[in-house]
């Protein structure tokens, strides 16, 4: 199930759901240091995740300001997977192990922002931030879902 | 209650392993873990006569496996049989323990008879200052009269005590008491605890109240636990978690649809396991967590 051709196959999938049905862009694979399958990152169209505490500091941010602060979308990094693998926690530890919670091209993106002196909010786009990954569930039927997956104690967002 | 937290140090919690099930029957023990160790397992008590009223339970809580284990290895509780226990110290008594016994239930007695003379004292005392703020018609005062003499009548003693058409109980004897504990009859000594098997998601249990988080049953959610930030009197859950063991396969249909349900009902899933040792280490392992939710995409 896990053959070099399965992976791949199930890479590209993943890869095209997100350039044409998500519009993400500059989408690339990671297959560097020791993680188990290529993972996948990008940049979606819009922000995907806001943690509880940032959105917090956001519009604390806010009010000092008396604007609105753009909230500019951030690389993620994307795991594919089919429904029918069955993965243990060490593999999933495995993969957070392997990789830096910002994906490759996202400390960039960060250095620019990073003009203000105390924007508390800033920081969660770098040092502040928990390793998460989008884990892409792929079905036959080429319907991919995505679910993001943090290591450690994350509280939910209030949605 | 300042009884309770001076004694909070060397308090030994006796829980009863009856019918496998771990059972805590002191009222101040259960008031103990809940605030000291974040345990506030499951009221399961109802009345005899009518076990079909579930809404209000009482004692005995009912602890899961987790949760006395934990109580055990922190070294504030310790399992006794209730069968064998019970049977033996009850064989074993002698004539001076049964007089210490019998003594100890008529002090007990002796105190429900002065809580209810305060408590009487007190509703008096506060019909009294009502019926002197407003002494307006003698209709408003009757009223007043019926409560008075219905609150006598559930103020009396108890209900064993003979019905006698007079309220005045100057005379009436002690009130009867039934213990919910016979701890009294036990000897205070702890017994040693009896060993018991780790349960399977134990190691994600300890992180999580290590860590202050509070555990409720989680079938209602489709977990092992719904996991709440604090006392779940003040909060709602922020997790369902399920505790797995470190290469066990996991579907992914089952974090799919955990996640699912855990975003519909606005809390994450959370998943653990602990990750084994080397065997020349020992000890207990390293625990990695982790939370799901739906991405919105």
């Amino acid at each position: 199930m896990s053959s070099p051709d399965h992976i791949a196959a199930l890479t590209k999938v993943v890869l095209n759901n997100l350039v044409y049905q998500h519009d993400w862009t500059g989408v690339q694979t990671h297959t560097e240091g020791n993680v188990p399958r290529p993972l996948i990152y990008g940049l979606p169209p819009k922000r995907l995740y806001v943690h509880p505490d940032e959105q917090i500091d956001i519009i604390k941010a806010e009010k000092e300001r008396g604007e609105p602060i753009p909230q500019e979308p951030e690389v993620e990094w994307v795991l594919p997977l089919h429904l029918s693998e069955k993965w243990s926690p060490a593999q999933f530890a495995a993969v957070f192990d392997a990789i830096d919670a910002l994906p490759p091209g996202a400390a960039d993106q960060t250095a620019l922002d990073a003009d203000g002196t105390d924007a508390q909010w800033k920081l969660w786009r770098g040092p502040k931030r928990g390793k998460r990954v989008l884990l892409a569930t792929v079905q036959d039927d080429s319907t991919v879902t995505y679910y993001w997956i943090f290591d450690g104690l994350v509280k939910p967002r209030q949605n | 209650m300042a009884a309770e937290t001076s004694a909070a140090a060397e308090r030994q919690v006796r829980i009863s392993r009856v019918a496998g099930r771990y059972l805590v029957f002191d009222i101040d023990d259960v008031v103990y873990i809940r605030r000291h160790h974040g345990i506030c397992a499951v009221l399961t008590g109802t009345m005899p006569q009518n076990p079909t009223q579930n809404l209000f339970l009482s004692l005995p809580v009912e602890l899961r496996a987790e949760e006395a284990k934990l109580l055990v290895d922190k070294g504030v509780g310790h399992i006794a049989d209730e069968q064998t226990d019970h049977l033996s110290q009850l064989g074993t008594m002698d004539e001076s323990t049964r007089r210490a016994y019998l003594q100890h239930l008529r002090q007990q007695r002796r105190n429900a008879q002065q809580v209810f003379e305060e408590e009487k004292a007190k509703v008096q005392a506060k019909h009294l200052d009502k019926r002197k703020a407003k002494p307006k018609a003698a209709a408003a005062e009757r009223p007043a009269a019926v409560t008075d003499s219905a609150d006598s009548l559930f103020s009396t003693p108890s209900p064993s005590t003979t019905p006698g058409p007079s309220k005045q109980e100057k005379e009436a004897p002690l009130p009867g008491v039934t213990p919910t504990t016979s701890t009294s009859l036990l000897s205070p000594s702890p017994s040693t605890s009896l060993s018991m098997p780790t349960p399977a998601s134990y190691a994600l249990y300890r992180y999580l109240n290590a860590r202050g988080y509070y555990t409720t049953p989680g079938l209602r959610f489709g977990g092992d636990y719904s996991v709440y930030p604090g006392d779940p009197f003040r909060y709602h859950a922020h997790y369902l978690a399920n505790g797995y063991g470190w290469d066990e396969p996991v579907a992914m249909l089952d974090l799919v649809t955990s996640g699912r349900l855990g975003t519909a009902v606005k809390k994450g899933f959370l998943f653990g396991a602990e990750k084994p040792k080397p065997r020349e280490e020992g000890g207990e392992g390293e625990v990695r967590v982790f939370c799901i939710e739906w991405a919105g995409m």
